[in-house]
C-alpha cells in the first residue's frame, strides 16, 4: 500500500469529523466586454456570458465533491466590479444590471455571485457615484448579490468622503433589509487594500488585471486545526507552531487540489488558493476554540491577539509551503456571527468591538460580520470604518467591515441568518460621538512607508 | 482531454500558423488530429485526467462478510483490487483497498451508490475516495 493506515483514516477523520471542507470555489469572469452603452444590450450580454462560463459550475464542483470525498460548502461567482463596466450608466441601470447578475446566480445554481463593487479610494467617477446610490435598493430587491466598496488603500490613503457615504449606504441596507434583520448588510463589505483575487464573499470581485475567467478556491478547516491542537497537549509555542503547520500544509494540498479538479472540469485557468482559516456556526469549527485550545480561558483574554497572530501566521507558512498558487486574503478570519465561539464570548461580554479591532491588526480580515445597536448613528459607524482602514492603510494589509447596524434592535437581542451567516448578538458601541471628527470630510492622506515606528 | 469549439479553433488557427504557405485543407485537419492526441499548450493550470485509483475505507463493528461483500461487488464492477490491508481491534475493524477502476464500466459515483447500499446492509462506514486526495495531502 503506498499510503499508511494512519495516513488514510487521519484523511476521513478530517473530512468526516472534523468538518474539514472546501469553503468556496469561485469562478471569476471578466465582464469587461458586456459594456454597451444600451442597458437591455449590457444585460443581456452579463446573462449570457456568466452563463456560458459558469452554466455548469455547480455540476462540475459536486463530481469533484464525490470524487475526492471532501465537500464544497459554496459555489460562487464573482465579476468585474460592476462600476466598471457601467460607468455611463445611472442608478437605475445599475439596479438593472443587479438584477441580471442575480437572475443568473440563480439559473446556474450558484450561491452567491459578488462583485457589485466600486473601488473609491481616490475618488468618485459619475458612474461610482451611481452605482454607490443604487445599492441599497440593489440589495433589498436581490438574494445572491454581494456588494463590496473599496475606500482606502496603502498608497492612495483613507477617501473619508466615501467612508462617510458608505457608513450612510450601511444604514440605508439595514433599513430597507429591516424585515429581515437587515441581511442586506451581511452582503455588503467595505475595505481598505481589496484584494482583486479574493474568493470569499461578500467582497469577492474579479480584478481588472485578472484574466477572461479563473478559478479560486477558498479552504476552511479551523476544526481540523482545533483537534491537532487539542491531541498536542500542553507544548510550548514552537512545537505547537509545528503542530498548525503541518496540519494546514495538509487542507492546503486537498484544497489547491480541489481547485484544479473543478478548473479542469470547467476548461477554464486554475487562479489561487486562499488559504484563510473560515470558521463555519457548526460546533467546534471555530477559530474562537483554536485560540482557548491554545490556553486562553476565552477570546477577549489578555494574550489573545498575541494567539491570533501566531495562528495566523503559521498557517501563511504552512499554506506557502503547499502551494505555489496562494493568493486572495490569506489569513484567519474572525467573524462574529459565523462562529460559535465567538458567539459565546460576546454573549460572556469577554469580547468587545475594541478587543476584535486588535485582533484585525494581525489576522484577516476585519470586523467581520458585527451586529451593532439599531440606533447607531451613521458617523458612529464612520469612525468604526476609519479605524480599520487606519489599521489596513498602515499595515499594508486588508482590512474590512461588515457591520449590521440592525434595525429596531438593540445590545441583548440576536439577529439570526441561519446557514453560513449564522446568528449574532447585537455588541454594545461606545456611545461618545465622532461625528466632529468624520464629517471634516477630504482624504486621510496615504501614509510614510520609512521610519515604520 | 475534453474538447469544446473554442479549444478546436484555437488549435487549428496555431497548426495554420505552424504550417504556413504549406497550409492545405488536408495538412491543417492532420495537424489538429495530432495536436488533439498530444496535446499542448493546455491552459495554465489545468491538469491531466488523473489514474483510475481509488481508495476505499470502510470501518464499523466487526461482521462476518464484510470483506466478501465489498469484494464480490467490485469484481462485479470490473474493478481490479491493487492491494488490500486490515486490522481488527477488539470489536471494531478497519480495512483498506486500493482498487484500480479504469477496466471498469463503472464511474467512482456509481461505486459510491453501490457501496452505500451495502454499508447499510452491513452497518459499517464506507468511503471511497480517488487516489489524488491523499497523495496531495501526504506526499510532498
Amino acid at each position: 500500500m503506498p499510503y499508511e493506515f494512519d495516513e488514510i483514516l487521519e484523511t476521513i477523520k478530517m473530512t468526516e469529523i472534523e468538518h474539514f471542507d472546501i469553503r468556496t470555489v469561485t469562478m471569476g469572469i471578466s465582464l469587461r466586454d458586456c459594456a454597451d452603452r444600451n442597458i437591455a444590450i449590457t444585460t443581456q450580454k452579463i446573462y449570457e456570458k456568466i452563463l456560458r462560463y459558469g452554466g455548469n459550475h455547480v455540476k462540475n464542483a459536486r463530481e469533484v465533491e464525490r470524487q475526492y470525498g471532501i465537500s464544497i460548502a459554496n459555489k460562487r461567482v464573482s465579476v468585474t466590479p460592476i462600476s466598471i463596466i457601467g460607468d455611463a450608466f445611472h442608478a437605475e441601470d445599475f439596479l438593472k444590471i443587479a438584477e441580471t447578475l442575480d437572475k443568473a446566480a440563480t439559473e446556474i445554481g450558484i450561491d452567491y455571485i459578488a462583485g457589485y463593487s466600486a473601488l473609491v479610494q481616490k475618488g468618485f467617477t459619475n458612474g461610482e457615484r451611481e452605482l454607490l446610490k443604487s445599492i441599497p435598493e440593489a440589495l433589498s430587491k436581490t438574494q445572491k448579490v454581494c456588494s463590496s466598496v473599496n475606500v482606502a488603500s496603502t498608497k492612495a490613503g483613507i477617501n473619508m468622503d466615501a467612508v462617510n457615504l458608505m457608513s450612510q449606504i450601511i444604514k440605508e441596507v439595514a433599513e430597507k433589509t429591516a424585515a429581515g434583520d437587515s441581511v442586506g448588510c451581511a452582503k455588503l463589505v467595505v475595505f481598505c487594500n481589496a484584494v482583486e483575487d479574493n474568493p470569499f464573499v461578500a467582497g469577492a470581485f474579479h480584478g481588472v488585471t485578472e484574466p477572461e475567467v479563473v478559478l479560486n478556491v477558498g479552504i476552511s478547516g479551523p476544526g481540523v486545526v482545533l483537534d491537532a491542537i487539542k491531541s498536542s497537549g500542553g507544548v510550548d509555542f514552537q512545537s505547537l507552531s509545528e503542530v498548525i503547520k503541518k496540519t494546514v500544509f495538509k487542507i492546503t494540498r486537498a484544497g489547491e487540489l480541489v481547485g484544479r479538479k473543478v478548473a479542469a472540469k470547467n476548461n477554464i485557468p486554475f487562479g489561487i488558493v486562499d488559504i484563510s482559516l473560515a470558521p463555519t456556526p457548526a460546533e467546534g469549527d471555530s477559530i474562537a476554540d483554536i485560540l482557548t485550545a491554545m490556553g486562553l480561558e476565552d477570546v477577549g483574554a489578555p494574550g489573545t491577539t498575541a494567539a491570533l497572530a501566531m495562528l495566523n501566521d503559521a498557517v501563511k507558512k504552512a499554506g506557502l509551503m503547499a502551494s505555489s498558487s496562494v493568493g486572495g486574503m490569506s489569513g484567519a478570519f474572525i467573524p462574529v456571527s459565523e462562529d460559535a465561539g465567538m458567539i459565546r464570548a460576546v454573549e460572556r461580554g469577554n469580547l468587545s468591538l475594541e478587543k476584535l479591532e486588535a485582533m484585525t491588526a494581525v489576522c484577516s480580515v476585519g470586523l467581520d460580520m458585527i451586529a451593532v445597536p439599531g440606533n447607531t448613528p451613521a458617523e458612529t459607524i464612520a469612525g468604526i470604518l476609519a479605524d480599520e482602514f487606519a489599521i489596513g492603510m498602515l499595515n499594508d494589509k486588508t482590512t474590512a467591515v461588515r457591520i449590521i447596524p440592525a434595525v429596531g434592535k438593540k445590545v441583548g437581542d440576536y439577529v439570526d441568518y441561519g446557514g453560513l451567516l449564522g446568528r449574532a448578538p447585537i455588541m454594545p458601541v461606545r456611545e461618545l460621538s465622532s461625528k466632529s471628527f468624520v464629517l471634516r470630510g477630504g482624504k486621510i492622506p496615504a501614509p510614510i512607508r520609512s521610519l515604520t515606528n | 482531454m475534453k474538447l469544446n469549439d473554442d479549444k478546436i479553433r484555437e488549435l487549428s488557427i496555431q497548426a495554420i500558423e505552424e504550417l504556413g504557405p504549406n497550409a492545405s485543407h488536408d495538412a491543417v485537419k492532420k495537424l489538429v488530429e495530432e495536436k488533439i492526441r498530444n496535446p499542448e499548450g493546455i491552459p495554465e493550470g489545468v491538469i491531466q485526467e488523473n489514474s483510475g485509483r481509488v481508495i476505499l475505507t470502510s470501518f464499523g463493528l466487526n461482521a462476518p462478510g464484510v470483506v466478501s461483500s465489498i469484494s464480490t461487488a467490485l469484481s462485479d464492477a470490473k474493478c481490479d483490487i491493487l492491494d488490500i490491508s486490515q486490522k481488527i481491534m477488539q470489536e471494531f475493524f478497519t480495512m483498506i483497498m486500493m482498487i484500480d477502476i479504469t477496466n471498469s464500466p463503472k464511474d467512482i459515483k456509481d461505486l459510491q451508490e453501490i457501496m452505500k447500499n451495502i454499508a447499510e446492509k452491513l452497518k459499517v462506514k464506507i468511503y471511497l475516495q480517488h487516489e489524488d486526495v491523499f497523495r496531495f495531502m501526504h506526499r510532498i
